[in-house]
C-alpha cells in the first residue's frame, strides 16, 4: 500500500511540473501578428482586385457586358431579380477593410508610421463608398470592430458619405502633419510607390468624386459647398494604377478575369460586349476607331465581326471567337504564346486601375460646369478624353505605345464626330447637354475599367441616354428585364445572405426595383 | 485410520472379488469450442468425491472409483458437462461457453478487465466470427445492425469505402461525433479504421456511453470502440490459411428514363440534336440517326435510335481477393501470434484499384512469475490507384442519352470517335477519357506498435506500464494530362472545348501518435462482505503531424508528371502540428457480497491546445451495478428467471474539439502574394473567443439486463440522456465585423434514447442443432437546446434546394428544403395561365437526417458443422436530399422527366387563385402546364430548384450479411489438417427502400465520414454495390 502511494505521488509531481511540456501551442504554420508594412500592400492590391469585380457589376448593369451564345442559366443576370448578395462585393470589401483597420489600429498616433496610417484611412473611404453605392445604408461606425461587435448596426448612407469626407481629411491631416515619418516604398505601396503627392491627389480626387455625388442632394448643400471651398485643387493627372509586380502566373486581375487564365484559356467565355457600348465606337452612335480597335477583338472587321449581343437575348446570340476574349486585341498563337496588347485587356503584367486620370478630369469638368471649383469645363472635358486615349494606348509597361499618337487621334475623333456635342463640347447648347457630354464621355472612358462609376453616374444623372423603346444600340436594359422601374433597370443590390442570417436584428430588406442610394435620382 | 482401512478393504475387495472390473485410469482432454485447451477445469467422478483438475494443456488423468457412472466437467464460464462412462478409457470433452453473461470478463475503458456483474454501464461484445464472417475489408462494416445505439454509415462506395461510426446520436454540432477508437488498450487515430486487418481482431467491446468511456476524459464524449487483437494461446499451435474471393456488383442504380434521346431546350417541337447531352429530343423509334458532329475527314457515326443499357454496363464487376495466413503458438512462458494479409480490390469504376498488405506480430512472455510483457506490432501498407473526378465522370455517364453506345468509347487514344476531339457530346467529356486523364496514386503506410509490462510486486498490487505508437505516412500524386483540342474541333465547337493545361501535384504527409500510461491497481477483500479495487494512473499523449505539398499547373512535356515540368512557378504548401495531453486518473470499485458494486472514476486532463488558464479539466463519473437475483431471495425462487441486473451511471466527460494552434487569428499571403520578392499578408477571417473550453457531455444512463428460461432468453434495456454544452463552434458572424467567423463555446444539444436487445435460443439440441435469433432496437431523440445569442439556426451544408442545419428546438441535423407555394389546403398553387407551379426560395423544415429508429435482426443456425447466419438492419424516421437528382432532371435522364410522357400535364393536387376573389383558390383539374418537357423539368423555379422534389424518407431495410459455412468433418481431413472450413458469404445483398427513393443508398453522405452534415448525396458517390464471395480456410 505504501508503495502504491509512493508511485502515485511521483507521477503526480512529475505531472504538475509539466507546464513547459504543454507550452507548445505556438503556430509554426502561419503568423499570428505581422508588421503593417506587409499588410498595407495586400490591402491595396485587394482593393485593385475588387475594382475588377465592381467594374464587372457596373458593366453588366450599365449596358457594357452581355451574355454570349453557348451558355444558358444566367437567371438574375438577365431578369435583374437579384437575390441577396447578387453582384455584392460586401464580403470581400469588409475583409479588405479589416486589413486596412489592422494598419490603422497598429499605427494610430505613431508619428513614424503616419504615412501608413494616413494612406490606410484614405483607402477605407474608397472601400466604404463603393459599398454604400451598392447597398445604401451599411455598418460604418460599428463596423470592422472584430470581437467588439459581431453584429454591427447600420448607418444612414448620407451620414456615411459625410463621415467619409472627414475620414479622407483625417488621413490627409495625418500625412501633412507627419515629421520624418517612415516612407512608403515600392513594396509597401504598390499604388504610388511612395509618392505622397500622388496620394494627396488621389485623396482629393476621391473627395471630388464623393462631393459631386452629394451635390445633387439639397439637404447637403451647405456641407458640400463648405467642403468644395476647402478642397485642395490638386487632382490626379495620371492613372492610379496598382501594380505589385503582376506576372504571368500571378496576373493582373483584369487580365485573369477578361483575358486569359494562367494556363492560357479564355477566362470568361460566356460574355460579349453589347451593341449599346459598341455603338459609341462603330459609328452607330459615335465614330471612334482609335479606341475601339484597341479595346475590341476584330473591331471593324466586316468579315469576322466582334461578337455582340444585347443583354438578355438568348436567341441566335454569338459565342466568343474560339480562343479569343472579345476584349483582347493581341495575338494568341497557343496557350503558352499570348502576346501583350493595348486597350483594356493588355497583358498579365498590366497595372490595375483604381481610378483613371480621365475620371479625374471629367469630375473636374462637372464641378467646373456646376461652379463648385474654378476652371474651364471644356479644357477638363477634352483632357478627360485625351487621358482616356492615353490609358488605352498604354502598353503593359504603362507608357503610350510608340505607334500611337494621342493628340492626333483625339483630333481625328473630334473631326469624325464634328456635329456631336458628346465629343465636341462647343456643340452643346445647354448645361444639360454639357453634363450629358461629360457623363457620356466618362462612360466611354471607364468602359470595362471602373464601370461601376458609370452605373453610379447613370443612376445619379440618367446619362448616357437609355431608351427602353429604342433599338439595341440605344437600350441598355436586358430584353428579359423583370424590373418594374420605368427604365427597366434595378436601383440597388440586396445585402448578402450572410447579413440576413447572422445580423438579422440590423439588416433590412431592400427592394431592388425601388430603393435607392441617397444620391440617386 | 478407519477410512484408510475401508479403502484398503475396498481395494482388496476389488482386486479379488471383482477382478473383471479392475480399477481404471481415465485420461482425456478438455477443450473449448475453438479446440483450445481449458486448464484448471474440474473433472469429478459423479456421485463420488474423487476428482482432479486439468493441466495447462487441458489434459487430465483420473483414477476412477468403481461405482462411478459418469464424469462431471465444470469450470466457471462454461456449461457444466456430464459424460457417461463407457468402455473407453479416453474422454475428450469440449465445453460450451456458459451463457452466464454475468461471469464473462470484459475489457473496459483503460484496458481494465472486469466481470460483467461489476459493470454499471452498457458494453456490447462482438466476437471474431461476427467480425470476419462477411469478409468485409473494413471491420466497421461488420458492426452494422449488431450493437444497439451504434450507427454505422457507409458514406460512399468505390475503393475501401469510408465508414462513419456514431454512438447514441450526434452530440456535437460541428465537432467530432465519431466513436473513439482504442486498439490494444491505447487510443489510435481514426484513420486506422479502414486499414486494420479484421482477421487480427480477437474481441471488440462497444462502450456506448460517456459513462462507459469516462476513463478517457477529454476524449470520452463519443463512447469508445475497444478492440483487442489476437494473442497465441498456451499449449496450442496452429497455422491458418485462407483465401477469399469476393465479387462486387452495382446493385442500386438511379432510375433513368429510356424513352427519349438527344434534344434540348426549348422543346415546343421535339427536335433531335446529334451532339446534345440533354435528353429532351424525340421519342426513340429505332431509326438510324447520326450522333456527334462530323470528324475532320467528314466521317460521322450512325446508330439506331433506340435505348441501350450502356449506362449500367459502364460499371464493371469489382473483384476482391483476400489471402490470410496466421500462425500461433504458446507455452507456459510465452505465446505468439503472427499474421499476414493481402487484400486486392478492383473497383466497379474501370481502372480503379486498391491493395492492402498487413503484417502483425503479437506476443506475450512471462519473464518472471510476477512480471509479464505483452507486445504487438502491426505494419500496414496500402495503395490507391484511382480517378480524381468520380463526380464528373458519373455526371458524364448520366448525361449520356440512352441510345449512345457508351461502352464503345474506351479506346480514346486510337478511336477517333472516342477521342475528345471526336466525342459525340458537345458539352461533356468521354468518361473513359476522364478516368484516364485525371488520376491519383496514393500510398499509405501505417505502423502501430504497443508494449505492455505488467508487474505484480506483491499480492494485491499490479503495476502496468504501456507505451504505444501509431504512425502513418502518405504519399500522394495527382495527375492531369495535357490535352490540346484540334483547330478543327475548336472551329466547330466554339468555346465548349477548352484545352486542358495539365497539372501535377505531389504531397507527403505523416503523423505520429505516442501514448504512454502507467497504471497501478490494488485489489483487496475487506472482511467477508466487501471487496475493494483502487486504480491510479498517469497518462501522456503526443500527436504530431506534417504535410508538405508541391503542385504545378500547365505542363510542358506530355505525360511527364513531375512538378518541375511546368511553364509556371510550382506552388508549395506546408503544415505542421504538435499537441500534447497529460492526465491523471483514479478509479475505485467497492463490491458488496458480489452483488452490489459502486464504481467511481475521476480524471484530470491538461491539454496543450487550450489556453494556459483553461487547459486543466476534471471529469468524474459514477456507476452502480446490482445483481437483484443474487441479492433478493424472492427472485431466486422464480424458476424462470436466471439473472437480473440493474445498473445506473452518471458521467461528466469532455471532447476537445479543437486542433493545435486554433486560438489566434492567423495571417496569410493573399491576392497573389508574394510578387517578385515583395511579401504581403492579410488578416484571416477567423476570430477566436478568449478562454475556450472543451465541450462537455453529461448525463445519466440506467438499465437492466436479464436472462431467463435457462438462459434461452437474454435481454437488456438502457435509457440514457446526455446534454452536450460548451460546444466549440466556429459560428458565422456578420462580415461587416471584418471577420467571417467566431470560434466560441456556444450551443447545447440534448440526446435521449433507449437501447434494447433480446436474444432467443429456441433450439439447442444435444446433437448439435442450435438456432439463435437476436434483435436489437435503438431509439435516439435529439434536440438543439440553444445556439448563439445572435441566431438560432446554424447552417452545416447546403445544395440542391436544401440545407442541413442545427436549429434551436429541433432535432439535429435538420433538413430544410425549398417547397412549392401552396394554398391553405396544401395544394400547389399554379399560374392560371401557364399552369406552372412556383416557389418562393424559402427553406422549410423537413425533418432530421439522422435515423431516430435503428433495428437490427440476426439469425444463426448451427447443425453438424453447418452454420447459416444472417443479419438485417432497418432504419427509419429520417430524410435525405438527393442533390444528384437535379442533374438527372437537367439532362433529362431522370425518370421523373417522363412521368407525364413529356406531354403537357395538370400539376397533381394543384389549385389556382380565383381571379375574382383573390386569396381564394380553385382546384385545378384542367389547366395544363405550358410545357411538359425541358421547359418544365430543367427550370429551376418550376422543378429543379424545389428541394422537396428530391427529398424523401431515408428509411431502408438491408440484408447486411448472409453467410453459409461448413466445417469439413475430421474424418475427411488428413492428420495434418486440423480444421477445414468453406463458406459462401454475401454483404448488402438486398436493400428495400420506399418507392419515393429513386436515387441511391440513403446511408451515403456527400461530405464524407468526418462531417456531421449527413443527409445529402451527390454524384461523388458511385452507385452502391452488393458483394458476394467464397472462402476456403484451413487450419494446420
Amino acid at each position: 500500500m505504501k508503495k502504491l502511494f509512493l508511485i502515485l505521488g511521483i507521477s503526480m509531481i512529475s505531472f504538475t511540473s509539466c507546464d513547459k511540456f504543454l507550452d507548445i501551442n505556438e503556430n509554426p504554420n502561419q503568423p499570428t501578428a505581422v508588421n503593417v508594412d506587409l499588410v498595407l500592400p495586400t490591402a491595396i492590391v485587394r482593393a485593385a482586385s475588387l475594382s475588377v469585380s465592381y467594374s464587372s457589376y457596373g458593366g453588366h448593369l450599365a449596358g457594357q457586358i452581355a451574355n454570349a451564345g453557348g451558355f444558358s442559366g444566367f437567371g438574375a443576370m438577365l431578369t435583374y431579380r437579384f437575390t441577396p448578395g447578387y453582384y455584392s462585393q460586401w464580403e470581400s470589401a469588409y475583409d479588405n477593410l479589416n486589413d486596412l483597420q489592422y494598419v490603422i489600429d497598429n499605427t494610430e498616433g505613431d508619428n513614424y508610421m503616419a504615412l501608413f496610417n494616413g494612406v490606410a484611412k484614405i483607402m477605407t473611404a474608397l472601400e466604404f463608398h463603393r459599398l454604400v453605392d451598392q447597398h445604401g445604408d451599411i455598418p460604418f461606425t460599428e463596423g470592422v470592430k472584430g470581437n467588439q461587435n459581431v453584429a454591427p448596426r447600420y448607418d444612414d448612407d448620407m451620414e456615411i458619405y459625410q463621415a467619409l469626407i472627414d475620414r479622407i481629411d483625417e488621413g490627409l491631416t495625418v500625412i501633412n502633419n507627419a515629421s520624418f515619418p517612415k516612407n512608403l516604398g515600392a513594396a509597401s505601396d504598390p499604388l504610388f510607390k511612395g509618392d505622397i503627392n500622388k496620394w494627396k491627389q488621389f485623396a482629393n480626387t476621391l473627395k471630388l468624386r464623393l462631393l459631386i455625388r452629394m451635390s445633387g442632394v439639397s439637404a447637403l448643400s451647405s456641407f458640400v459647398n463648405q467642403k468644395f471651398a476647402a478642397l485642395e485643387k490638386n487632382f490626379l493627372t495620371d492613372d492610379a494604377l496598382v501594380n505589385p509586380g503582376y506576372v504571368k502566373d500571378r496576373p493582373n486581375p483584369t487580365w485573369s478575369t477578361w483575358g486569359y487564365t494562367t494556363t492560357g484559356n479564355v477566362a470568361t467565355s460566356s460574355r460579349v460586349p453589347t451593341y449599346f457600348i459598341y455603338g459609341f465606337y462603330d459609328g452607330n452612335k459615335l465614330v471612334d476607331p482609335g479606341r475601339g480597335s484597341v479595346i475590341f477583338n476584330d473591331f471593324g472587321n466586316a468579315s469576322r465581326p466582334t461578337p455582340l449581343n444585347q443583354l438578355g437575348n438568348e436567341v441566335g446570340n454569338p459565342p466568343i471567337r474560339t480562343g479569343y476574349s472579345p476584349w483582347y486585341t493581341g495575338i494568341r498563337e497557343s496557350a503558352s504564346s499570348i502576346t501583350d496588347a493595348l486597350g483594356v485587356v493588355k497583358g498579365p503584367s498590366q497595372g490595375q486601375p483604381l481610378m483613371l486620370a480621365a475620371e479625374s478630369y471629367f469630375l473636374q469638368a462637372e464641378a467646373q460646369l456646376k461652379g463648385f471649383i474654378p476652371g474651364d469645363a471644356k479644357t477638363s472635358f477634352e483632357n478627360g478624353i485625351k487621358a482616356s486615349f492615353r490609358y488605352l494606348y498604354k502598353t503593359v509597361a504603362g507608357t503610350v505605345a510608340a505607334d500611337k499618337n494621342v493628340d492626333a487621334d483625339f483630333q481625328k475623333y473630334k473631326d469624325d464626330n464634328s456635329i456631336s456635342y458628346l465629343v465636341n463640347f462647343d456643340e452643346a447648347t445647354t448645361d444639360e447637354e454639357r453634363l450629358e457630354a461629360i457623363i457620356t464621355q466618362k462612360y466611354i472612358a471607364l468602359n470595362m475599367i471602373t464601370a461601376e462609376e458609370s452605373w453610379n453616374d447613370y443612376r445619379r444623372t440618367g446619362y448616357p441616354k437609355h431608351d427602353i423603346a429604342g433599338n439595341r444600340y440605344y437600350n441598355m436594359a436586358s430584353v428579359t428585364s423583370e424590373a418594374s422601374t420605368p427604365d427597366k433597370l434595378p436601383t440597388i443590390l440586396k445585402y448578402p445572405q450572410s447579413e440576413y442570417d447572422y445580423n438579422p436584428e440590423n439588416v433590412k430588406d431592400l427592394n431592388v426595383f425601388g430603393d435607392k442610394v441617397f444620391w440617386a435620382k | 485410520m478407519h477410512m484408510r482401512k475401508m479403502l484398503f478393504a475396498s481395494v482388496l475387495f476389488l482386486l479379488f472379488a471383482l477382478p473383471a472390473i479392475a480399477q481404471r485410469v481415465l485420461t482425456g482432454k478438455v477443450t473449448d469450442s475453438n479446440g483450445d485447451p481449458i486448464p484448471n477445469a474440474s473433472v469429478m467422478a459423479r456421485g463420488t468425491r474423487v476428482g482432479t483438475v486439468t493441466g495447462q494443456d487441458g489434459t487430465f488423468s483420473l483414477n476412477l472409483p468403481p461405482n462411478a457412472k459418469a464424469l462431471e466437467i465444470s469450470i466457471i464460464g462454461y456449461e457444466t458437462q456430464v459424460v457417461t462412462i463407457g468402455a473407453s478409457n479416453t474422454y475428450n470433452v469440449t465445453l460450451v461457453e456458459s451463457g452466464d453473461e454475468l461471469g464473462e470478463v470484459v475489457v473496459t475503458a483503460g484496458g481494465i478487465l472486469v466481470k460483467r456483474r461489476e459493470l454499471g454501464v452498457v458494453a456490447t461484445s462482438i466476437t471474431p466470427t461476427q467480425i470476419t464472417q462477411g469478409k468485409a475489408s473494413n471491420f466497421a462494416a461488420s458492426l452494422s445492425g449488431r450493437v444497439p445505439g451504434l450507427q454505422v454509415n457507409a458514406v460512399n462506395g468505390g475503393l475501401n469505402p469510408n465508414y462513419r461510426l456514431v454512438l447514441r446520436g450526434q452530440r456535437s454540432i460541428t465537432g467530432n461525433n465519431q466513436a473513439l477508437l482504442v486498439l490494444d488498450n491505447l487510443i489510435v487515430p481514426n484513420n486506422l479504421l479502414g486499414n486494420l486487418n479484421p482477421e487480427d481482431i480477437e474481441d471488440i467491446q462497444v462502450l456506448n456511453g460517456a459513462a462507459a468511456a469516462a476513463a478517457y476524459g477529454s476524449d470520452a464524449s463519443n463512447g469508445a470502440i475497444v478492440i483487442t487483437t489476437k494473442k497465441g494461446k498456451k499449449g496450442r499451435s496452429a497455422i491458418k490459411v485462407s483465401q477469399t474471393t469476393t465479387l462486387e456488383k452495382v446493385s442500386y442504380y438511379p432510375q433513368l428514363q429510356n424513352k427519349f434521346g438527344s434534344g434540348t431546350t426549348p422543346d415546343a417541337v421535339k427536335t433531335y440534336t446529334p451532339y446534345e447531352n440533354q435528353q429532351y429530343g424525340p421519342r426513340f423509334d429505332g431509326s438510324m440517326v447520326e450522333i456527334g458532329k462530323p470528324l475532320e475527314d467528314g466521317s460521322i457515326q450512325r446508330i439506331p435510335y433506340s435505348p441501350t443499357n450502356a449506362r449500367k454496363e459502364f460499371w464493371e464487376t469489382g473483384i476482391q481477393n483476400q489471402t490470410d495466413i496466421a500462425l500461433e503458438s504458446g507455452d507456459d512462458k510465452s505465446t505468439f501470434y503472427l499474421a499476414g494479409q493481402f487484400f486486392a480490390q478492383k473497383s466497379t469504376v474501370p481502372k480503379d484499384r486498391y491493395e492492402r498488405m498487413s503484417v502483425r506480430a503479437n506476443g506475450t512472455r512471462n519473464i518472471y512469475d510476477n512480471f509479464k510483457v505483452t507486445y504487438t506490432a502491426n505494419y500496414i501498407s496500402n495503395r490507391y490507384d484511382m480517378t480524381t473526378v468520380t463526380g464528373s465522370m458519373y455526371n458524364e455517364i448520366l448525361m449520356t442519352p440512352a441510345h449512345i453506345p457508351l461502352t464503345k468509347y474506351q479506346n480514346w487514344r486510337t478511336d477517333p470517335f472516342a477521342n475528345p476531339n471526336g466525342y459525340f457530346n458537345e458539352y461533356y467529356d468521354n468518361p473513359y477519357w476522364s478516368i484516364d486523364n485525371w488520376r491519383q496514386d496514393t500510398k499509405n503506410e501505417y505502423f502501430q506498435g504497443n508494449v505492455q509490462l505488467e508487474y505484480k510486486p506483491f499480492k494485491p498490487l499490479t503495476l502496468t506500464y504501456r507505451v504505444g505508437v501509431s504512425s502513418s505516412n502518405a504519399q500522394n500524386k495527382s495527375k492531369v494530362g495535357r490535352f490540346v483540342f484540334s483547330d478543327y474541333t475548336k472551329s466547330i465547337s466554339g468555346s465548349s472545348k477548352t484545352d486542358v493545361a495539365g497539372s501535377v501535384s505531389d504531397s507527403r504527409s505523416g503523423s505520429r501518435q505516442l501514448v504512454t500510461e502507467l497504471i497501478s491497481e490494488y485489489r483487496k477483500k475487506l472482511g467477508s462482505n466487501f471487496e475493494l479495487y483502487v486504480l491510479g494512473a498517469g497518462y501522456m499523449r503526443e500527436n504530431q503531424s506534417k504535410n508538405v505539398g508541391v503542385s504545378a499547373n500547365g505542363l510542358v512535356i506530355d505525360d511527364l508528371y513531375n512538378v518541375s515540368n511546368t511553364m509556371n512557378n510550382p506552388g508549395a504548401s506546408e503544415s505542421n502540428s504538435l499537441s500534447r495531453q497529460l492526465a491523471v486518473r483514479g478509479e475505485v470499485r467497492l463490491g458488496f457480497k458480489d452483488y452490489l458494486f459502486l464504481h467511481m472514476t475521476a480524471r484530470n486532463d491538461w491539454t496543450s491546445v487550450l489556453e494556459k488558464l483553461n487547459r486543466s479539466f476534471f471529469y468524474p463519473s459514477v456507476d452502480v451495478s446490482f445483481i437483484a437475483t443474487d441479492a433478493i431471495s424472492a427472485l431466486q425462487n422464480l424458476s424462470w428467471l436466471n439473472t437480473l441486473k440493474i445498473r445506473a451511471a452518471y458521467a461528466y466527460v469532455g471532447n476537445v474539439n479543437l486542433g493545435a494552434y486554433a486560438l489566434n487569428t492567423t495571417f496569410s499571403q493573399a491576392v497573389g502574394y508574394p510578387y517578385g520578392g515583395a511579401a504581403g499578408y492579410s488578416v484571416g477571417g477567423g476570430l477566436v473567443a478568449a478562454g475556450l473550453k472543451p465541450e462537455i457531455t453529461e448525463g445519466p444512463e440506467v438499465g437492466i439486463d436479464f436472462e431467463a428460461w435457462d438462459r434461452k432468453i437474454q435481454g437488456g434495456v438502457t435509457y440514457y440522456k446526455t446534454n452536450t454544452y460548451n460546444q466549440t463552434m466556429s459560428v458565422s458572424i456578420s462580415r461587416a465585423s471584418g471577420y467571417s467567423s467566431l470560434l466560441t463555446n456556444v450551443g447545447e444539444v440534448q440526446n435521449t434514447g433507449l437501447e434494447t436487445f433480446l436474444r432467443f435460443t429456441p433450439i439447442q439440441n444435444k446433437n448439435g442443432l442450435s438456432m439463435t435469433i437476436g434483435a436489437n432496437y435503438a431509439l435516439n431523440r435529439n434536440k438543439v437546446i440553444s445556439l448563439a445569442d445572435e441566431f438560432d439556426v446554424f447552417n452545416l451544408a447546403s445544395g440542391g434546394g436544401g440545407l442541413v442545419v442545427a436549429e434551436v428546438g429541433h432535432p439535429f441535423p435538420l433538413l430544410k428544403t425549398t417547397k412549392y407555394t401552396r394554398d391553405p389546403q396544401g395544394r400547389v398553387i399554379v399560374d392560371r395561365v401557364t399552369g406552372f407551379p412556383s416557389y418562393d426560395g424559402s427553406y422549410y423544415i423537413k425533418g432530421t437526417t439522422n435515423p431516430p429508429h435503428i433495428m437490427g435482426v440476426d439469425f444463426e443456425l448451427l447443425y453438424k458443422g453447418f452454420r447459416l447466419s444472417t443479419i438485417f438492419e432497418y432504419r427509419t424516421g429520417n430524410y435525405i436530399l438527393n442533390a444528384v437528382s437535379t442533374e438527372f432532371d437537367f439532362s433529362g435522364a431522370g425518370i421523373r422527366t417522363v412521368w407525364f410522357n413529356r406531354e403537357r400535364f395538370v400539376f397533381p393536387n394543384s389549385s389556382y387563385e380565383d381571379p375574382t376573389r383573390p386569396g381564394e383558390y380553385i382546384a385545378n383539374t384542367n389547366i395544363q402546364t405550358r410545357s411538359g418537357g425541358a421547359d418544365f423539368w430543367t427550370d429551376a423555379t418550376r422543378n429543379r430548384g424545389v428541394g422537396e422534389n428530391y427529398t424523401h424518407s431515408a428509411a431502408f431495410w438491408k440484408m447486411r450479411e448472409l453467410v453459409l459455412s461448413y466445417d469439413l468433418p475430421s474424418k475427411f481431413l488428413g492428420s495434418t489438417i486440423k480444421k477445414a472450413t468453406i463458406s459462401a458469404q454475401g454483404r448488402n445483398l438486398f436493400i428495400w427502400v420506399p418507392k419515393t427513393n429513386l436515387y441511391t443508398d440513403p446511408e451515403y453522405s456527400h461530405f464524407g465520414s468526418s462531417s456531421n452534415a449527413i443527409g445529402f448525396t451527390t454524384l461523388s458517390q458511385t452507385p452502391p454495390a452488393r458483394y458476394f464471395g467464397g472462402t476456403i480456410s484451413l487450419t494446420f
